[in-house]
């Protein structure tokens, strides 16, 4: 049961140790100073070059549906944190806190460290 | 039968001296740079001087023209565009962003020629050390034509430093995802100076010169690597047109929904435009 919680979390940015190392292209295209928390469920995990993506089936609290496609670091960089292809699946129920595209359109980026199962497990037990 | 065992003679023969041949390269002459090396500081946005903040924070000493140009690529980045990083659309970092290493290197030495094994755009580097001098003309490329020497600074008989020159770069490329650009008459002179930390032979130095027309003088940035420790490294594949879900069309760019179509990236972005679509009807 995925529902959106669009929490305007407290300002600052995302840095932490798992933040932001975008080789591929400039990160600004994301607002880190209003990240998003998302409930949803998996409907596909990319694991593919030159980004990993999650997207992500997030019902609001009148039942609609939004898609969101959520960028995650390169595979090479999510397997230097212990993931792999395999790490999640679809029909998986995650918890995670996003920097949204700043056209407001539903897409954004999420980094290891800001993503839960939706039980509050971790994904990765090692990070 | 007679003519099949010559045969067979001259191939080990052959064989044996190719083998002899590669055994001639002496590696007790060469440092020991094996292994798998990523970026060592930097952290958020992956600057190109790894010890001062992304974007303004570099203090580039860029000439007013080009400054103007990076404030306008800024102002546009924190609208949610790309400015003048070209990455987004798959154009290679090329040199020497590409030496920032975000994504793990491997480098191979040989007599003749240095590999810079780059996993980040699949970017492979050749650094010439044969003794060849520069060609009359040199097709411009992102990596570059690079040639090398190496140095034995301490003296103890076995080289330490690979002192590298490139030129012939192909542009669009900026020296990190901010969008410093160069200048735009590709006449870019990055010079390195490669080798192990004394104190430390898990890290590996690089200070890098950039000469280049859109900077009021040369400018020097030293980055550093460290070796990974996981035995067998782990390597993995960049393929950036697998999915990449960035569009360029005209001179806007959107990025491609979860549901497979586009989104914009800027507030009040208009949509593409569509008139030879139109003009079917």
């Amino acid at each position: 049961m995925g529902r959106q919680r669009i929490a305007l979390l407290a300002g600052g940015f995302l840095i932490a140790t798992s933040g932001f190392a975008l080789g591929h292209h400039s990160f600004a295209m994301f607002d880190q100073e209003n990240p998003v928390e998302l409930d949803g469920t998996v409907q596909e995990f990319k694991f593919t070059s030159p980004h990993t993506f999650i997207i992500l089936q997030v019902k609001d609290k009148d039942g609609a549906v939004t898609t969101w496609s959520l960028e995650g670091q390169s595979p090479s960089a999510l397997v230097r944190d212990g993931w792999s292809s395999k790490t999640i699946k679809a029909g998986d129920e995650l918890r995670l806190t996003i920097s949204p595209l700043r056209s407001g359109a539903p897409g954004g980026a999420w980094t290891t460290n800001k993503i839960k199962f939706r039980d509050g497990s971790p994904v990765v037990v090692s990070h | 039968m007679f003519d099949r065992s010559i045969a067979s003679v001259v191939l080990a023969a052959a064989l044996i001296a190719a083998i002899g041949g590669a055994q001639a390269h002496d590696d007790s002459k060469y440092p020991n740079w094996k292994g798998q090396w990523i970026r060592v500081g930097g952290g958020q946005g992956a600057p190109w001087d790894p010890g001062k903040p992304w974007g303004r924070g570099q203090e580039a000493p860029l000439t007013g023209e080009y400054q103007a140009i990076f404030e306008a690529n800024l102002a546009d980045q924190a609208a949610g565009g790309q400015g003048t990083d070209p990455t987004y659309r798959c154009i290679p970092s090329g040199m020497p962003r590409i030496m920032i290493a975000v994504q793990p290197m491997e480098i191979v030495v040989t007599p003749e020629t240095t590999y810079v094994m780059l996993e980040l755009f699949t970017t492979l580097r050749r650094i010439f050390t044969d003794g060849r001098a520069w060609p009359a003309e040199i097709e411009p490329s992102f990596a570059g034509y690079s040639i090398g020497t190496w140095e034995d600074t301490d003296g103890d008989g076995r080289y330490d430093t690979l002192v590298v020159e490139t030129r012939g770069l192909k542009g669009p490329r900026t020296y990190d995802s901010s969008g410093l650009p160069f200048h735009k008459d590709g006449q870019t002179v990055i010079k390195e100076r490669i080798s192990l930390d004394r104190a430390n032979p898990a890290v590996l130095q690089n200070e890098v010169t950039t000469i280049d027309n859109a900077l009021t003088r040369p400018w020097t940035v030293k980055r550093s690597y460290r070796r990974v420790p996981r035995e067998p490294p782990v390597w993995s594949e960049y393929i950036c047109s697998e999915d990449n879900r960035h569009v360029l069309i005209g001179n806007e760019n959107y990025v491609v929904s979860g549901d497979g179509l586009l989104m914009p990236v800027r507030k009040g972005q208009p949509p593409p435009d569509l008139r030879h679509f139109q003009s079917q009807k």
